[in-house]
């Protein structure tokens, strides 16, 4: 019954290393730029203390919404040329990372500029009021008090992520879910399927359970 | 500080005016106004919910950017002041609010810390100031707790302590004790004299609660409608007869005016009065 899964053991192996590079790859770029974007849209939305930069609120927020309503496997296609431009191929693990990390910047932007509404007005204006910088306020009070939000805003990222990243395996980009797709759907092995399933589900849970963890853990409120 | 006159003014408002739309779309805010508060003065500003005292005091400190007007704090005019200038001179005047405002990942000692932490303060120093002041508000035991940890009025009391430790001349209070019970409302107001009294600190406190003007301030500015309608100075807390204060005490305080520690102004009354 398992003969498919231990003849492709190496295949699985090397299936999960392509899935871990897409993460790290996206999820870093979303936590450094998707992550500073969405703190400059906090900050510069109304009656915050960089509201006088409207133009600039405007534009992100615009440019957050564009990107978040690309489909992620239209999105895929669309970017391939500059995905080729920068990578040299449109196919594997790497060029996958690319489109992957462009969506999970705005997902990612939004989802922090979200997370930082949920810090009290007042605290922020406590801080103004004992002469912070906006940067104070940002590294003192923002990333502060909202830090256990901020693990769950990351936890959902990655959740989310881990599934994008096997649809990016439709057009060749590896990983887990290109493996199911290849083995388990086109060949008709199912237990193959059933083992990236079983998989997929192990990693969910241990990314959820440990971001709630961690979430609790610094939540001092 | 040397060169500021014992009896000099601490805070000059000249003319200052902030207009915004409320919630329902009624303009509320501050008519142009004038203050003054005298160095080492207890001032109140009392008035019913929408009067516009919140906004005066928060033009104090620029928290509130005025339409018009000059905002001067201890000789310097904060409205002609670079971000970075601004930023100096808040450092200088310490503000507590109702709702407290700590940050509630970090404790009590950090807490206080904060104001000096962000002025760049050495460790040594920050150390020092922290205990002085958790001393000071009598909260030494408390130094490692969270915020979420300890009771309303212990909160405004670290909230004290973090508005003394970068020693300024003047403390701004808004509504600092209304969200407590009598009780703590009353030693509140112990630790509040205290700070002007040890430390020469110029004081001004929004509060809607008479007992806690007339216990506390040297004079009081009476606002209806964005403007001061009347200055008053409490001699000992007694309030002249002929004041349009006498006669709110009279209307909500119940009882003579002088026998009267429970003038709090119920919220339905409040109300009320607004549509008069």
């Amino acid at each position: 019954m398992f003969d498919n899964i231990i003849e492709l053991l190496p295949e699985i192996a090397k299936a999960i290393n392509e899935t871990l590079l897409m993460m790290a790859i996206c999820l870093t770029a979303a936590v450094l730029i998707g992550g500073s974007l969405g703190i400059v849209v906090f900050l510069t939305s109304r009656g915050q203390v960089l509201a006088r930069y409207r133009h600039f609120n405007l534009l992100a927020n615009a440019l957050i919404n564009v990107f978040r309503s690309f489909p992620f496997i239209i999105l895929l296609v669309a970017v391939s040329p500059f995905t080729r431009h920068i990578v040299g191929t449109s196919i594997g693990p790497l060029a996958a990372s690319v489109p992957l990390s462009l969506a999970a910047i705005f997902y990612f932007a939004r989802l922090i500029e979200q997370t930082l509404r949920d810090v009290p007005r007042g605290v922020i204006e406590a801080a103004e009021a004992m002469g912070a910088t906006p940067r104070q306020i940002v590294t003192q009070v923002l990333l502060v008090e909202a830090r256990s939000g901020l693990v769950l805003a990351m936890t959902v990222l990655a959740v989310s992520f881990l599934s994008y990243s096997a649809v990016a395996g439709v057009v060749g980009g590896g990983g887990i879910g290109d493996l199911a797709i290849r083995y388990g759907y086109y060949r008709f092995q199912t237990d193959v399927m059933i083992a990236t399933i079983i998989l997929l589900v192990i990693m969910v849970q241990g990314i959820q359970l440990l971001g709630q963890w961690l979430a609790r853990h610094v939540d001092k409120r | 500080m040397g060169t500021l006159s014992p009896f000099g003014t601490a805070i000059r408002l000249h003319g200052v005016s902030k207009r915004f739309a409320g919630i329902d779309g009624i303009e509320v805010g501050v008519e142009p106004t004038d203050l003054d508060v005298a160095q080492g003065e207890i001032h109140g500003i009392i008035g019913f919910s929408g009067a516009g005292k919140s906004t005066l005091l928060r033009l104090i400190n620029l928290l509130e950017q005025p339409d018009a007007g000059q905002v001067v704090v201890h000789g310097e005019d904060l409205t002609t002041l670079s971000p970075d200038r601004l930023r100096a001179a808040r450092r200088r005047i310490g503000m507590i609010f109702q709702h407290f405002n700590l940050l509630h990942n970090r404790s009590v000692a950090d807490n206080v810390a904060f104001p000096l932490r962000i002025a760049g303060e050495s460790a040594a120093r920050i150390r020092e100031r922290v205990d002085a002041c958790l001393a000071f508000v009598g909260l030494s035991d408390k130094a490692s707790a969270y915020p979420a940890q300890l009771s309303g009025g212990q909160k405004q009391r670290v909230a004290i302590a973090r508005a003394l430790a970068p020693e300024p001349h003047v403390l701004l209070a808004d509504e600092p004790t209304s969200a407590l019970d009598p009780r703590t409302t009353q030693s509140l107001l112990d630790v509040l004299a205290d700070v002007n009294r040890r430390f020469g600190v110029t004081i001004v406190l929004v509060s809607h609660e008479m007992s806690v003007v007339r216990r506390l301030c040297h004079r009081v500015s009476v606002m209806e409608a964005g403007r001061v309608v009347e200055r008053v100075s409490l001699n000992d807390g007694h309030i002249p007869p002929d004041s349009q204060l006498a006669r709110w005490l009279s209307e909500f305080g119940g009882g003579s005016e002088n026998a009267a520690p429970q003038g709090y102004v119920p919220h339905a009354h409040e109300r009320e009065a607004a549509h008069v």
